[in-house]
């Protein structure tokens, strides 16, 4: 296989991969061991959160670099564990271009769920974390119900294409507001609780786990923008809140 | 009571966050129980154990070993388990109660609040790694005892 495509080919996977919620070690992990795999003297990997630059010297002495820009995530562990298995198949039978292409176009049409299914789940994670926190069995309806809402804003606010900030300020205003209305109405008692349940959904806990998590294995970089990712998006939400807040005169905690 | 309630909505919160997450079949049941897991580890060493972040950390290594079997059982890599089972344990609650202190400007509360956050993230990730760097470590000295059983160094 040409270096040039067998570059293209590696960074392909490894783009896949970051999208679909690989840690950085993994990703650079198995860009390298597919590229060592291959006829190359020497591969050099570096994966930060957005980015993915790889040089090689193939087995005459040339080198060549590629990168790739990564501008969204969308966190798909069925497509990671696909990924997983091609890389893993690659290193063992060295298949040639034709059939690694195919496996990968075959992973780009892997199944989905349908919106229905994830409006229902953001409706049960809303529930469950209002439940979890304190809430009583109508508060819990109530986070449902906004929950089922919220995921339909974050899909029109995704086909938008408006910052990731704007779109938690937006988010989070339209929860915590419709959270106010509820409890005004009679629709649930504790507002606090609906609120929580539903920003569970939106609060970035896992990108602050995560970030440390790559800092501690050696990822400085990597882990030092997720952590401000993660604090931006915390500061966004809050601003979401107080706004609602504002405008309900619920200043008080 | 509460307890009971908290170990349901945690498999429950959990199972969404994989669905979100794309899991599929009989995966999405285990990471599940990873979640219901991980919040039974927590409660369960409330009765010895004060320390919030040191019960998260406890959690954390148990939700990380059952991950590490599981992904080796259905050959798949640990993320899709360890993920969803850590969803009740992230400080969601506590990042939450801090920036709603610091939109009260109630800078002593925003303190603690925000220290006990960074505090369990970093637990979390402590626990995580601690168990992922032993497996590592155990899964080389296996393979280099295998490979010295089966193919005997050759003298030249």
């Amino acid at each position: 296989m040409e270096t040039e495509e067998l570059l293209g080919l590696a960074l392909d996977i490894g783009e896949e991969m970051l999208i679909s919620g690989a840690e950085v070690g993994r990703v650079e992990d198995s860009v390298r061991r597919i590229l060592t795999t291959y006829d190359v003297q020497r591969a050099d990997v570096f994966t930060i959160t957005s980015s993915i630059v790889v040089t090689v010297t193939d087995a005459k002495g040339k080198t060549l670099t590629q990168t790739r820009r990564i501008r969204k995530y969308a966190t798909n562990l069925d497509n990671l564990h696909s990924l997983n298995a091609l890389s893993r198949k690659i290193c063992a039978e060295k298949p040639d271009s034709k059939a690694i292409r195919g496996e990968l176009s075959q992973i780009h049409t892997g199944k989905t769920y349908p919106v229905p299914v994830l409006c229902a789940a953001f409706a049960l994670i809303a529930g469950s974390f209002t439940l979890f926190f304190g809430g009583t069995a109508l508060d819990a309806a109530a986070a449902a119900l906004i929950g089922a809402i919220l995921k339909f804003s974050v899909l029109l606010i995704d086909k938008t294409g408006v910052n990731m900030v704007f779109a938690n300020v937006v988010n989070s205003f339209l929860v915590s507001a419709l959270a106010f209305l509820c409890t005004t109405v009679g629709f649930g008692t504790h507002a606090d609780s609906i609120i929580i349940g539903n920003i569970m959904l939106l609060i970035p806990g896992i990108g602050m786990t995560n970030a440390i998590r790559d800092i501690i294995s050696g990822d400085i970089m990597a882990g030092i923008l997720r952590f401000c990712e993660s604090v931006v998006i915390a500061i966004a939400i809050a601003a979401g809140y107080s706004i609602a807040a504002l405008l309900f005169g619920r200043w008080s905690l | 009571m509460t307890y009971a309630v908290q170990m349901v909505t945690a498999f429950l919160g959990s199972m969404g966050f994989s669905i979100l997450f794309n899991i599929r079949r009989t995966k999405l049941l285990i990471a599940g129980f990873g979640g219901a897991l991980s919040w039974g580890v927590y409660l369960l060493f409330g009765a010895v154990l004060d320390d919030g972040p040191l019960r998260c950390f406890l959690a954390a290594v148990c939700v990380t070993v059952y991950a590490e079997i599981f992904a080796r059982v259905k050959k798949t890599p640990t993320t899709s388990f360890l993920v969803p089972g850590m969803i009740p344990l992230i400080p969601g609650g506590a990042l939450y109660n801090t920036m709603q202190y610091a939109i009260a400007g109630n800078w002593e509360q925003f303190g603690t609040a925000a220290s006990y956050t960074i505090r369990v993230a970093l637990a979390l990730a402590a626990g995580i790694i601690v168990v992922s760097s032993v497996m590592r470590m155990v899964v080389a000295v296996i393979r280099f005892v295998r490979i010295r059983c089966i193919r005997p160094p050759q003298r030249k």
